[in-house]
């Protein structure tokens, strides 16, 4: 499903934010990426949405080429960055229809799924509100929602966790397993290392933007924990 | 230590609407340098004009021994100016600063957070009063024959009264923000609320300026009478007679300002926390009912997005749509005035009625400024666009032809309706509404390259954006320097023949739409991808 292939990024001054990362993604598939803060998560998940120019290497989602075919990249993937800011002069409803409308999503699918999803959070009576007049967990389902909706081949997903309701989390984990059920994939970059060892099939390990450890969740763990697993990798265990 | 916290305050909303305009904190040397030129050319127009302008009244009334007037005049175009640039900002640099959360929960009063953007905003006025101003002394010390104007003390009174002038500006602009804001969070059609009351705000201000055009005209012949009847603008009276004079009278005048804004200070400075908390609190319904959405489409929901921001906010319609406003307003005027505008071309002569027609929609559109500020205003919702399956050449191109959609039918509608006023024959209607589109195209695409050149997107609020930044005053300063420049073409043009007189501008306006064009599609999505 994901094809990252000796992706660098640089950035203007030289400051080498992602070094050479490789890793593949398979349909069906939860991937963790764990690291520390400014070990190049955010950049390498931006890089994959097609928010971000990279320096080398190469990106494939579902057989675009995100260089080459960002438009059709796009259109098979849903991204959510880690503080979702959502146009404020629109009301949550308005949001939902135009992004269904940029991914041409017919007038039935995007009433059934904004119905289904927007029902599970709890976030239907106020579709009819400015999103100004949200908080920000209340965003943060929003911009889930308008992900969901778009049914993607590949969901890309920054620190999800942050600023939602332990029933919110629950609903999510639920709705990615779900996804992945019907032969998406999920790639999302997480602090959580608990949800993380629960919930990912595979996970990537990134230090000062080098991949040093990636694997399936079990080979990787083994006998211990995620967290010892984290922090012996990253030099802060003996 | 307070003065040390109150001028860390001060400098933060300071540099906020300083880098808004010149885009200072870029890496780019020459994209700064720009800026900074920018700045520099747009001050010297300031100079220019209001000299110019000062120079013309001081002409008449001079020998009239009528100088006070000058300044009385000058006090009003500083103070109804001053107005309609800060209180746009008040909203957004009092009120609405994204940094509120921030700022109010640090180790400071409230009152000392007000204090310091109030004072933001009279530092503002203040540079507006100091360019309206000193031109006027520096004409009356060069125009006036009793000499006032050269005496050392004339200055030292003149600059009290540029200094204090600004006190009242800020305290007027202040209240109409904060009307401005209430009317936002408290109505729920805030929007049309705020337009309404904004609308209103600019007839009497256009209504205002005719009458002043009045009373400038009958100058010559009724100076006393003219100065008899400004007794509404009593401390501008006394302004100006302080600066020539009368110490007294500028002490009233002082008085005048200091007084208002120490009230609004004090008075807004116990309510403070409560006002902006009151005026961001909108808490979201609980009541709508899911029923069957429709379908529309990727480039008329771009459109419609583009459309809800533009009508929804009202400092963008107001400061980015005041030229369609301008528009739809000359061509009525011109239908109602046909008579006056008739008289006119018997003393102008019917030779110049097609490049003034020319020179008054293109004015209008200079100041129809859509598509500059509208990349900058994505800001952090950028990512929206960038993740989205859409091509980077469609979300410019949208962008321009949100404002193409726009600025055309009111082009066409302001050209249709001055060529029937003033009686064109067709040919010289139809070149008119054809050349006017040409303009309307390159001011559009040119708009956009500003705002892919100089974009802001990181401003503390959406108002500094849409009233003082980079793409903005590029976008409207530029064409009307183009403007001047189509105006000696015509000149030249006319000395050869009549009909290189008219193609001259319009090949300009042709050959920089083509240009823009050229550099929009070729380097447009990169610069997008760059941001």
């Amino acid at each position: 499903m994901l094809h990252i292939e000796h992706y660098t990024k640089i950035y203007p001054g030289g400051k080498k934010a992602v070094d050479n990362l490789s890793l593949h993604v398979s349909p069906g598939e939860i991937y963790g990426f764990i690291g520390h803060n400014g070990a190049g998560k955010t950049t390498t998940l931006r890089a994959v949405a097609g928010v971000m120019d990279f320096t080398e290497g190469s990106i494939v989602i579902d057989g675009h080429d995100i260089k080459k075919d960002p438009v059709g990249a796009k259109r098979v993937t849903a991204f959510l960055p880690d503080n979702p800011d959502i146009y404020e002069f629109m009301k949550g409803i308005d949001y939902l229809n135009f992004i269904a409308d940029l991914y041409d999503i017919s007038s039935e699918q995007r009433t059934a799924d904004i119905g289904k999803y927007a029902g599970a959070f709890e976030l239907t009576g106020s579709l009819g509100s400015p999103v100004g007049s949200y908080s920000h967990g209340m965003r943060q389902k929003l911009a889930l929602i308008s992900a969901f909706i778009r049914r993607p081949r590949l969901l890309i997903l920054d620190e999800p966790f942050v600023g939602l309701d332990p029933s919110a989390s629950h609903l999510m984990k639920e709705f990615l397993a779900e996804l992945c059920q019907g032969g998406s994939a999920v790639f999302f970059s997480t602090h959580v290392l608990e949800v993380a060892e629960k919930l990912c099939h595979q996970i990537a390990i990134i230090k000062d933007g080098r991949l040093i450890k990636n694997g399936l969740t079990a080979e990787l763990v083994g006998d211990s924990s995620l967290e010892d697993v984290f922090l012996e990798l990253e030099g802060e265990k003996e | 230590m307070k003065i040390k916290k109150f001028a860390a305050l001060l400098k933060v909303s300071v540099q906020s609407m300083l880098l808004s305009s010149t885009n200072a904190r870029r890496k780019s040397r020459k994209k700064a340098a720009t800026g900074v030129g920018a700045m520099v050319l747009i001050g010297f127009l300031g100079l220019y004009m209001s000299g110019l302008y000062s120079a013309i009244l001081m002409g008449v009334l001079a020998p009239l021994h009528m100088e006070v007037l000058v300044f009385v005049f000058m006090g009003i175009g500083a103070l109804v100016g001053g107005l309609l640039f800060t209180t746009f900002a008040v909203k957004g640099v009092v009120f609405g600063g994204r940094d509120n959360d921030l700022l109010l929960s640090m180790p400071v009063s409230s009152s000392m957070l007000m204090a310091s953007r109030v004072s933001a905003i009279y530092l503002e006025n203040l540079v507006f009063s100091f360019f309206v101003m000193v031109p006027a002394g520096v004409v009356c010390a060069l125009l006036s024959p009793n000499g006032v104007g050269r005496d050392l003390l004339f200055w030292v009174r003149l600059m009290i009264a540029a200094v204090s002038l600004p006190l009242l500006d800020t305290a007027l602009s202040v209240l109409l923000g904060a009307l401005t804001a209430f009317l936002s969070a408290k109505v729920s059609k805030g929007a049309l609320g705020q337009n309404i009351m904004m609308g209103i705000f600019f007839a009497a201000v256009f209504y205002f300026s005719f009458n002043l055009n009045g009373m400038i005209q009958g100058l010559a012949a009724n100076a006393a009478e003219v100065k008899e009847s400004l007794s509404w603008a009593a401390p501008l009276l006394w302004m100006g007679e302080g600066i020539m004079g009368s110490w007294l009278r500028l002490l009233a005048f002082v008085l005048c300002c200091v007084v208002p804004f120490g009230l609004m200070v004090f008075g807004l400075g116990k309510v403070y926390r409560k006002a902006v908390t009151a005026f961001q609190a909108r808490s979201a319904r609980h009541d709508y009912k899911l029923s069957a959405q429709t379908f529309s489409g990727q480039k008329k929901s771009l459109l419609r997005k583009e459309a809800r921001r533009f009508f929804g906010f009202p400092m963008y319609f107001w400061n980015a749509g005041m030229g369609l406003v301008l528009l739809l307003a000359a061509g009525i005027a011109s239908l109602f005035l046909r008579d006056d505008l008739l008289a006119f071309v018997e003393i102008a002569g019917a030779g110049l009625l097609l490049p003034m027609a020319a020179l008054v929609i293109g004015f209008c559109l200079c100041t129809c400024i859509i598509s500059a500020p509208s990349i900058s205003l994505e800001g952090r919702y950028l990512w929206i666009l960038r993740e989205a399956p859409v091509k980077e050449q469609d979300l410019i191109w949208i962008k321009v032809g949100f404002q193409l959609l726009l600025s055309l039918p009111c082009t066409w509608a302001a050209g249709i309706c001055i060529s029937l006023a003033l009686s064109f024959p067709l040919w010289q209607a139809a070149v008119l509404l054809a050349a006017m589109s040409v303009f309307a195209v390159w001011q559009a695409v040119f708009g956009m390259l500003m705002g892919l050149y100089f974009p802001k997107l990181d401003a503390v609020n959406d108002t500094v954006i849409v009233k003082q930044s980079m793409p903005v005053m590029l976008g409207m300063f530029i064409p009307m320097a183009v403007l001047g420049i189509s105006g000696i073409l015509y000149w030249l043009g006319g000395l050869a023949a009549g009909w290189l007189a008219l193609l001259l501008p319009i090949a300009l306006w042709a050959l920089l739409t083509a240009l823009c064009t050229a550099v929009l599609v070729k380097k447009g999505p990169a610069l997008l991808r760059a941001l």
